[in-house]
């Protein structure tokens, strides 16, 4: 990486980036002149965006949303890493749970939107709760694959030297789990916003989803696009942030040389993808 | 029998939960209740109606997925080139959450069967997309080095090494995409006035009958996970000729 030069640096940027501005542009100027109600200039859409933003009630939307995803995902995190890694060190409970486990995270979290906000209310408890229900699976089914992928001599050696539990937990198990973990909460934060959008569109007086169908029942077309156009924006931001935490994080990990990291990576691909 | 002893063990807690009144029966009701709806709904046609509806507006969606995914996929993997100019573009927009596109497709396209279909569509298309690229990513650059000096014609080349080594990855990502593709469907009906599972969901919810709510999520499960284990059945089958990658 630190031998490439910079015109290499340039070019690759160049590569990676010619596509994406064209498509801006040419979304630009195909509807710049558009008089079609469904599909107002794009223009329009980014102006009424920083409007909302700066004088309407989008801020306060947007940090409601925010702030349950963000109590939602920590609160699965929590519970599943925990679960996780006492599924994961006890073969027995593994393979006993194993079935429960697949048919949970297979059951659609959105069906149980009607059923707690009907029951539980519009505000912002029951949204966390989905959203921690419905993060909980892959964190917690990477979590019980991480620690049961971790290579059995280690765990042996670990063992037979007597390490503590708690040391063992922190320094063996948690670090050799952690790749897979990430990948888990990866899967989850999608899971998250969409569970944001879907409880707040179904029942809630506040957050982006709500606005977005306030906007669209009420025929307010830019609104509508720029409500969707900034989830995307908290979309793709929120997994690039989470990509420098992990990044950050695990270091270690992925400075290690490709052929080391290879077999760790496959299983971590495999999880991911399993979710 | 240990698996057995589990299940049973997580229906006893929750009857006892039920039991103890610490949440209401509205909220969850005992699994006496709930299982004691399903010989009803068996007999129900809207029952099958429901499970129909959902069934068909997934199955429309991922069919129309994987037919986009795989070749663009495979194609985009193939030539680094197109990878690279696309990677931004694919990125962004597959972290995309597609269901807030709803209202959107609500104005739209109306609240109909293609607007749900349309929906599962964009949700699925990512996944097949995504895991093809990476399955015609995967040939060896030695192989790939050796097919460029002998002068390997394309189609050749395309039949005989990058399809096979990209199946699995494939097989991976429309696996992916059919359990998406359920979850997807689901979510629209219960946001929309669609008719299937996520509509009678809240149908029963709003009507008082919370076990017919939760007999229809537990079907939304099995559903889920019996595509699940038929897609892994189908791999393993299909994938025959290659050692397994994984054994647990």
């Amino acid at each position: 990486m630190s031998t490439r030069s910079p015109g290499a640096l340039w070019q690759s940027l160049l590569k990676q980036l010619w596509l994406p501005v064209l498509c801006v542009a040419v979304l630009l100027l195909a509807t710049a002149g558009s008089t079609s109600f469904y599909f107002p200039p794009a223009t329009d859409v980014l102006a009424t965006l920083w409007r909302e933003l700066l004088h309407g009630g989008l801020v306060g939307d947007l940090l409601f949303s925010l702030r349950n995803i963000a109590l939602g995902l920590a609160l699965a995190t929590v519970v599943g890493v925990g679960a996780g890694l006492v599924i994961g060190e006890i073969d027995l409970l593994r393979q006993a749970t194993a079935p429960l486990l697949d048919f949970a995270r297979a059951t659609p979290t959105v069906a149980f939107v009607p059923v707690i906000i009907l029951t539980l209310g519009i505000g912002s408890g029951p949204k966390v709760f989905l959203i921690a229900l419905g993060s909980l699976w892959p964190i917690l089914l990477n979590t019980i694959s991480g620690v049961h992928g971790i290579n059995p001599a280690v765990h042996e050696t670990a063992r037979g030297y007597r390490i503590p539990w708690r040391l063992r937990l922190l320094k063996v198990v948690l670090p050799g789990a952690l790749p897979q973990i990430f990948a888990g909460i990866r899967v989850a934060l999608s899971i998250a916003v969409v569970l944001m959008v879907v409880s707040e569109i179904y029942g809630s007086p506040v957050g982006l989803g709500n606005f977005i169908l306030q906007s669209g029942s009420s025929f307010a077309v830019p609104e509508t696009w720029a409500g969707t156009v900034l989830i995307g924006i908290l979309g793709y931001g929120l997994s690039v942030l989470l990509l420098a935490a992990e990044y950050m994080l695990l270091g270690w990990y992925h400075q290690r040389p490709p052929r080391a990291r290879r077999s760790m990576s496959r299983t971590m691909s495999r999880s991911e993808a399993k979710t | 029998m240990l698996q057995l002893s589990a299940v049973l063990a997580v229906l006893l807690i929750w009857a006892a939960l039920a039991a103890a009144g610490l949440v209401s029966a509205t909220a969850l009701p005992g699994p006496t209740a709930v299982f004691g709806q399903f010989p009803q709904l068996f007999g129900d046609p809207v029952y099958w109606q429901a499970v129909g509806d959902t069934l068909d507006g997934a199955v429309t969606g991922f069919v129309a997925a994987a037919v986009i995914g795989v070749p663009l996929g495979l194609v985009t993997g193939t030539y680094a080139a197109a990878e690279q100019s696309s990677r931004l573009l694919v990125d962004v927009l597959r972290s995309f959450p597609v269901i807030a596109l709803l209202p959107v497709f609500l104005l739209v396209l109306g609240s109909t069967p293609t607007m749900k279909t349309t929906v599962v569509l964009l949700a699925c298309v990512f996944p097949v997309f995504l895991q093809a690229q990476y399955g015609a990513r995967s040939v060896t650059p030695m192989i790939a080095e050796t097919m460029d000096s002998y002068r390997v014609p394309r189609l050749l080349r395309f039949r005989k090494v990058i399809l096979p080594s990209a199946t699995p990855s494939v097989m991976t990502g429309l696996r992916l995409a059919a359990t998406t593709s359920v979850l997807v469907a689901i979510g629209v009906e219960v946001l929309t006035t669609l008719p299937g599972i996520g509509h009678e969901v809240v149908q029963a919810q709003q009507g008082g009958a919370a076990s017919r709510a939760y007999a229809y999520i537990i079907t939304a499960g099995a559903i889920g996970y019996s595509i699940n284990l038929l897609s892994t059945i189908a791999e393993r089958r299909l994938l025959r000729w290659r050692p397994p990658t994984h054994t647990d």
